[in-house]
């Protein structure tokens, strides 16, 4: 009785186990996916400046490693002229405030998330920001709030700006990356940064006003963004632009689906591992399963012999054990998700930066449906294999030999 | 009322063969079958109760040809009709005295009538164990339960295998009274196999393998 009872616990814990790595995989999967998906927001490709092209995917979409350096204002609007070009979003950065990243770029960047105001308004003039919803709820930011920026994009940085940024605007909710930047005019970066080389400037020639000038009127001309964010009219934007832009100018075009593809490959390589050990977890508790109801088909033959001279038919015999079956399979099931519920939330909550946010997505009732049809078919058929001395049962025999 | 004629069987891989003598009683008459052990006493009583099928020959129980029912129809009838007692009697080890009774009649598709069972609990001298379970009776209680189980669903034949072969004189006797009793009281057929003679006067019919 009590080794009965320890196989079936250890049938409902190892079924539990592989149904909780298969549901959370499952999670992973769709969250990451969801992830990726969503803050890719129609772009088709980002224009920046030459080096890894991951980077500058992961640097201008997912906002999660540093940019691969600047590019030219003027020879980025050049390309955004193109006919192929349907939406042209310019993003700087460098800035950030504690940890949140001060992004300058224009009205469409919240296009392109679909981002509506909460409350306020958007930017009309340099040194206003709107906060995203992250932002302002765990900073506990209100509009009329005024921030100091840090320089760089680490949150410990010890270079803070003079120049106050005013908060004017809130962003609600869109579950994007944008929830968690901080979006300003692109004068609002230019001009931060503009007053410090003057300030570094003002150091070095004091008495040269005339050079200070020119330094100025250069500063116009070399205007710098960190990226472009480009949408095609037509595929063939897609096919042509990326090649002329990596050839003839000193900037390089990066695909983000593409890049943020082979990243997911690659990062998938370990989901995958997890899954076949699901898998294999589900083989050795459908094993354990099996010996459990083949044991105790063995262990009852007596008393289901008994039961066929009460009248119990083989099928009625069989749907016993099926109901038994069933039993673990939900207790299994319950158990699984339970755990994979829990399991997937602390892995994310324990992964989630300032830069990654609303991980967790709910699987969709197919995918439960799914995982739920492949245990039950792992469940009835180890109760099918285990139950064949049950349809061959001589109850004759059994009865005889226990006299 | 159960008729055989000219019932042989032989069990797979062995070439003894064996021939039983007909059987013909009419409804509430008892019969008593003796034979030395490796006979056949018990393959005949499971060829009755429709667990072995014979090789040849017919057997009737109140016209119903046994040889004649698909499997599932052959377990529905014996749970209808037959009552089995064992020489050593079993109970499912989890249920109570009660519910073993209730899940007997269960599988016979009877509900429980419950001034039924209770008397005949208190005639087999169990009604205060009705909630004890099976291990916590003795061997004459567990036996007594075997009869009761044997007789709950009103069967029309009951057919009992050595039940007194482990028994004293008294206990013999006691038993054998009780399956008697019970078969007369359900007008049932009660054929008991066994190669213990001390029964046989108590039998009026009886035949020798």
């Amino acid at each position: 009785m009590k080794s009965k009872a320890l196989y079936t616990f250890l049938s409902v814990v190892t079924l539990g186990l592989s149904i909780a790595l298969l549901l959370g995989i499952k999670a992973l999967t769709t969250s990451f996916e969801y992830q990726i998906e969503n803050n890719l927001a129609g772009i088709d490709l980002v224009v920046g400046a030459k080096g890894s092209p991951l980077q500058l995917v992961l640097a201008s979409v997912l906002h999660m490693d540093n940019p691969t350096g600047n590019i030219n204002y003027n020879e980025a609007k050049k390309i955004a002229k193109n006919p192929l070009v349907k939406t042209a979003v310019p993003i700087s950065y460098g800035d950030n405030y504690k940890g949140y990243k001060i992004v300058g770029t224009t009205d469409d960047f919240a296009s392109l998330y679909n981002a509506k105001l909460a409350t306020g308004a958007t930017p009309n003039k340099s040194m206003q920001v709107v906060l995203g919803h992250t932002v302002a709820e765990q900073l506990h930011l209100k509009l009329g709030d005024h921030i100091l920026s840090a320089h760089d994009l680490v949150e410990k940085s010890e270079e803070v700006h003079d120049e106050e940024l005013e908060v004017v605007g809130i962003y609600a909710p869109t579950h994007t990356v944008i929830d968690r930047l901080i979006t300003t005019k692109l004068e609002s970066v230019w001009d931060l940064h503009h007053h410090e080389e003057e300030e570094h400037h003002e150091e070095e020639h004091d008495e040269h006003e005339e050079a200070h000038h020119e330094t100025k009127h250069q500063h116009n001309e070399k205007k710098e963004i960190t990226s472009l964010l480009l949408s095609f009219t037509s595929p063939i934007g897609l096919l042509t632009l990326p090649r002329r832009i990596n050839e003839k100018t000193n900037m390089q075009a990066a695909l983000p689906k593409y890049e943020l593809d082979k990243l997911y490959q690659y990062t998938g390589v370990g989901l995958k591992t997890v899954l076949w050990i699901a898998y294999l977890i589900l083989v050795i508790s459908s094993l354990t399963l099996f010996v459990s109801f083949y044991k105790m088909v063995k262990e009852r033959a007596f008393d289901l012999a008994l039961l066929r001279t009460y009248g119990a038919s083989n099928f009625q015999l069989v749907r016993m054990i099926l109901y038994e079956g069933i039993i673990i399979g939900v207790l299994a099931y319950l158990t699984g998700f339970l755990i994979s519920k829990i399991g997937v939330s602390v892995l994310l909550q324990s992964i989630q930066t300032n830069q990654i946010q609303n991980l967790a997505q709910g699987l969709p009732f197919m995918a439960y449906l799914q995982i739920a049809g492949l245990i039950f078919t792992v469940i009835i058929l180890s109760i099918l294999l285990a139950i064949y001395p049950i349809i061959k049962m001589n109850i004759s025999t059994i009865l005889s030999h226990e006299k | 009322m159960v008729r055989t004629t000219d019932v042989t069987f032989s069990y797979p891989k062995k070439t003894a063969v064996f021939n039983f003598p007909d059987i013909d009683l009419n409804e509430g008459e008892n019969l008593l079958i003796l034979g030395k052990s490796g006979i056949g006493k018990t393959t005949l009583l499971h060829l009755l109760a429709g667990l072995l099928q014979p090789a040849s020959g017919a057997i009737t129980i109140d016209h119903n040809r046994l040889n004649s029912f698909s499997s599932n129809k052959l377990d529905r009838f014996r749970g209808l009709n037959i009552g089995l007692v064992f020489q050593k009697n079993y109970a499912i080890q989890s249920l109570s005295v009660i519910d073993n009774l209730q899940a007997r009649l269960l599988f016979s598709r009877k509900s429980m009538n419950k001034t039924f069972v209770f008397d005949l609990l208190k005639q087999l001298d169990l009604l205060a164990l009705k909630n004890s379970k099976p291990n916590e009776l003795s061997e004459g209680q567990l036996q007594r339960l075997g009869i009761a189980m044997a007789v709950v669903h009103y069967p029309q034949v009951i057919l009992a295998d050595e039940p007194t072969s482990s028994l004293d004189d008294e206990n013999c006797k006691l038993v054998i009274e009780l399956l008697l009793q019970q078969a007369k009281r359900t007008n049932a057929n009660l054929i008991v196999i066994t190669h213990d003679h001390r029964i046989k006067s108590l039998f009026s019919k009886s035949i020798v393998l």
